[in-house]
C-alpha cells in the first residue's frame, strides 16, 4: 500500500508535516500515521497564543486502539487550531493534509524547516 | 525476594502459582536467561533476607487464635459518625452480591463475559448521576479522601488560574487532609483553609481568601459537625467569579434529601457512597466521583458505558481506557486503575430496593433522629444541644460542663461509645441502627454528663 507524501510538506521521523503558507506553517500527522493510528476518536490541542517547541509534544491523538502524543517539527506562536477536530476528529483519517490539520503557528525561525525530512527521506522511511 | 537457600534451577513460588521446573527452565531458556535470579536482578542492597516469621498453624487452631483476639474487642453499642455511618443494609444485598456470579475475585470487565457486572455498575453510575444532577459518574474511588485528592488534581488540569491553590474548610476530618496533602504534593497543589462560622461555611471568610491563583474550593455538606449548610448557591458562585472548580462533599443518603448539586452549581461531587450497602466497619470505604460532561475525558477511574453488540443489542463495557495508567502511563488523568466494584454493586443494590422514596424516608430520619436526641441531650443539667444553631443531619455536637474526653469514658465504661471533639465538647450521630438504643445513652449520659 503507498502513503500520499505530498512534496511541498517537510517531515518529522514522529510522522508529523508542517507546510509553509505565506509565513505561517500550518501542521498535521501524515497519512501513513493516521492508518497506523486507525480510526480517530478524539484529538486535543493546545490553545491559540501558546507556544510550541521544535520537537517537544504539544498536542494528542486518540484512535480506538492507541493514544499518541503530536510532536512539533518547529518552534512558534500557535495562531490558529482546527477547531472542526473537537466534532469531527474523522477528518483527520479522511483528510490528513487537508481538512485534518491539528495547528497554525508563526514560525519562530523559518530556517528550522531546513533540518526536517525531505518528502523523498520521509518516502523511504516508511516504505 | 532471593533465597540463596534454593538450588539453582528450582522454582519459586506456591502450590497455587502452578510453575514446575521443567516449565520455569523453558521460559528461562525462551527469554535467554540462566536463572530466575538472573533474570529478576534484585540488587542486595534492597534484597530481603530473613525470615518472613509467618506461623504455621492448622485452620482449627487458626479460627480459635483469631476468635481469641476478636474477642478482645469492646463491644459497645456504637453513636460515632464523623466519616462512618451505619444504616441497616436489607438481607437482600448480602444475598444478591455474594452470588457466586458477583462474589469472585476475576475482576469482572471483560465484556464477552461479565455483562451482568457491568450493568450493575452502569445502573450504580446511573444513580448517582440522578442523585446529583450532574452528567459523568465514575464506577467508584478508593474513599472519599481520594475522590477528594483526585478532584484536586483535576482542577490543576482543567482550570488555568494563575497559581495552585485549593481551600478547604478549617474543620475537615484529619485523615481526609492526609489523603488532600499526599495527592497535592506531587503536583504541587497548595492546600489552605478558609474559616467556618458555627460549623458552616463562612462565605464572607472564603471571599476574603479567594483569588485569582485559586483552581478549587470545597465545602462539605453535610458538615463535618453534622450541620446542613445553607449558603452552598453563594459558594457556587464566588467559585464561578474566580474560575475556580467548585467540589462539593456529599454522601448518597445525604443527596436524597438536601439541594442538588448540581443546582448550587457544583463542577465534582465527591463522597463516601459506602453508607449504602455496607456496614459501618474500621476501614471501609467506597468513594463517589461524579463530574460534568466537560471533564469527561479527565474523570480518574473506570468508567463503564453502554454501547451495542454487533447485532444492535445493548451492551455494557468498559470505555474511555485511553484515560487511564494501562494506556497512558504517566500521562494518565490518575494512578488510579481499579475501582471497588463490588461495593458499588452493593451501594446500586441497597439504593435500588430503597426506591427514591424509600432514601428519602432514611434521609428524612438522619435529619428527626438526630434532632430529637440533641433534644434529650439538651434536657440534661449542664449540658446544651446542638451547640451550633444549624440545622443537623445524623450528628450533633453537644456541650458539657464536664470535660468531654472524661464523659466519652465513663459513657464507653457504661457500654457506649461517642466522640469527644473539644475540650468540653462531644459528637453524637444517630441512624436507624442505634436509635433503638437511644433511650439507653440518653439514662447513661444523664448519669455521666
Amino acid at each position: 500500500m503507498s502513503f500520499d507524501v505530498p512534496d511541498d510538506c517537510r517531515y518529522l521521523e514522529s510522522h508529523e508535516w508542517v507546510r509553509l503558507e505565506d509565513g505561517a506553517a500550518r501542521i498535521g500527522v501524515s497519512d501513513f500515521a493516521q492508518d497506523e493510528l486507525g480510526d480517530v476518536v478524539f484529538v486535543e490541542l493546545p490553545a491559540a497564543g501558546d507556544e510550541l517547541s521544535r520537537d517537544e509534544d504539544f498536542g494528542v491523538v486518540e484512535s480506538i486502539k492507541a493514544v499518541s502524543d503530536v510532536y512539533a517539527p518547529i518552534s512558534g506562536t500557535v495562531t490558529a487550531v482546527n477547531e472542526a477536530l473537537e466534532n469531527e476528529p474523522e477528518l483527520l483519517n479522511e483528510d490528513p493534509y487537508g481538512e485534518g490539520w491539528l495547528v497554525e503557528v508563526e514560525p519562530a525561525d523559518e530556517d528550522e524547516l531546513d533540518e526536517l525530512l525531505s518528502p523523498e527521506a520521509y518516502r523511504d522511511q516508511i516504505e | 525476594m532471593t533465597d540463596h537457600s534454593r538450588a539453582a534451577g528450582e522454582s519459586r513460588g506456591t502450590p497455587y502459582a502452578p510453575h514446575t521446573p521443567e516449565a520455569t527452565a523453558a521460559m528461562l531458556s525462551a527469554v535467554g536467561a540462566d536463572s530466575e535470579d538472573e533474570l529478576f536482578d534484585v540488587p542486595e542492597s534492597v534484597a530481603f533476607d530473613g525470615e518472613l516469621g509467618i506461623e504455621a498453624r492448622s485452620e482449627r487452631a487458626a479460627r480459635r487464635h483469631v476468635e481469641g483476639l476478636l474477642s478482645r474487642n469492646d463491644d459497645l453499642t456504637e453513636f460515632l459518625g464523623r466519616g462512618h455511618y451505619d444504616h441497616y443494609v436489607p438481607a437482600v444485598v448480602d444475598d444478591l452480591a455474594s452470588r457466586s456470579e458477583f462474589l469472585t475475585s476475576y475482576t469482572q470487565y471483560q465484556p464477552e463475559i461479565a455483562q451482568g457486572f457491568l450493568q450493575a455498575l452502569f445502573e450504580y453510575q446511573s444513580m448517582l448521576v440522578e442523585l446529583t444532577g450532574l452528567d459523568v459518574a465514575n464506577c467508584s474511588m478508593y474513599d472519599a479522601a481520594t475522590a477528594l485528592g483526585e478532584a484536586a488534581t483535576l482542577s490543576q488540569r482543567v482550570r488555568s488560574v494563575s497559581g495552585d491553590r485549593v481551600l478547604v474548610p478549617e474543620r475537615l476530618r484529619e485523615g481526609k487532609r492526609a489523603v488532600l496533602e499526599n495527592y497535592a504534593d506531587g503536583p504541587g497543589v497548595q492546600v489552605e483553609t478558609y474559616p467556618t462560622d458555627d460549623a458552616n461555611a463562612d462565605v464572607e471568610g472564603l471571599e476574603a481568601a479567594l483569588d485569582d491563583d485559586v483552581a478549587m474550593v470545597y465545602a462539605e455538606n453535610p458538615t463535618v459537625r453534622g450541620t446542613i449548610e445553607e449558603r452552598l448557591g453563594e459558594i457556587g458562585d464566588l467559585a464561578d467569579d474566580y474560575d475556580a472548580l467548585f467540589c462539593l462533599g456529599i454522601d448518597p443518603v445525604a443527596l436524597a434529601l438536601l439541594e442538588e448539586p448540581a443546582s448550587v452549581g457544583a463542577d465534582v461531587v465527591v463522597g463516601e457512597a459506602d453508607t449504602l450497602g455496607v456496614p459501618a466497619a474500621y476501614g471501609t470505604g467506597h468513594g463517589l466521583f461524579v463530574t460534568r460532561e466537560e471533564y469527561l475525558r479527565q474523570v480518574p477511574g473506570r468508567l463503564v458505558g453502554a454501547a451495542a453488540d454487533d447485532s444492535g443489542r445493548r451492551a455494557y463495557t468498559l470505555t474511555l481506557q485511553t484515560r487511564e495508567q494501562h494506556i497512558r502511563r504517566e500521562r494518565a488523568t490518575s494512578n488510579i486503575c481499579t475501582n471497588q466494584a463490588w461495593l458499588a454493586l452493593r451501594t446500586a443494590i441497597h439504593a435500588a430496593w430503597l426506591g427514591p422514596d424509600g432514601l428519602l424516608d432514611l434521609a428524612e430520619s438522619c435529619v428527626t433522629e438526630a434532632r430529637d436526641l440533641a433534644e434529650r441531650f439538651d434536657a440534661v443539667d449542664g449540658v446544651r444541644a446542638p451547640v451550633h444553631d444549624r440545622h443537623h443531619f445524623r450528628e450533633f455536637v453537644a456541650r458539657t460542663d464536664r470535660p468531654a474526653e472524661a464523659v466519652r469514658a465513663d459513657l464507653a465504661e457504661a457500654g457506649y461509645a461517642v466522640h469527644a471533639v473539644g475540650e468540653h465538647e462531644v459528637q453524637v450521630c444517630v441512624t436507624e441502627t442505634a436509635a433503638d438504643d437511644a433511650d439507653g445513652l440518653v439514662a447513661a449520659f444523664e448519669e455521666v454528663a
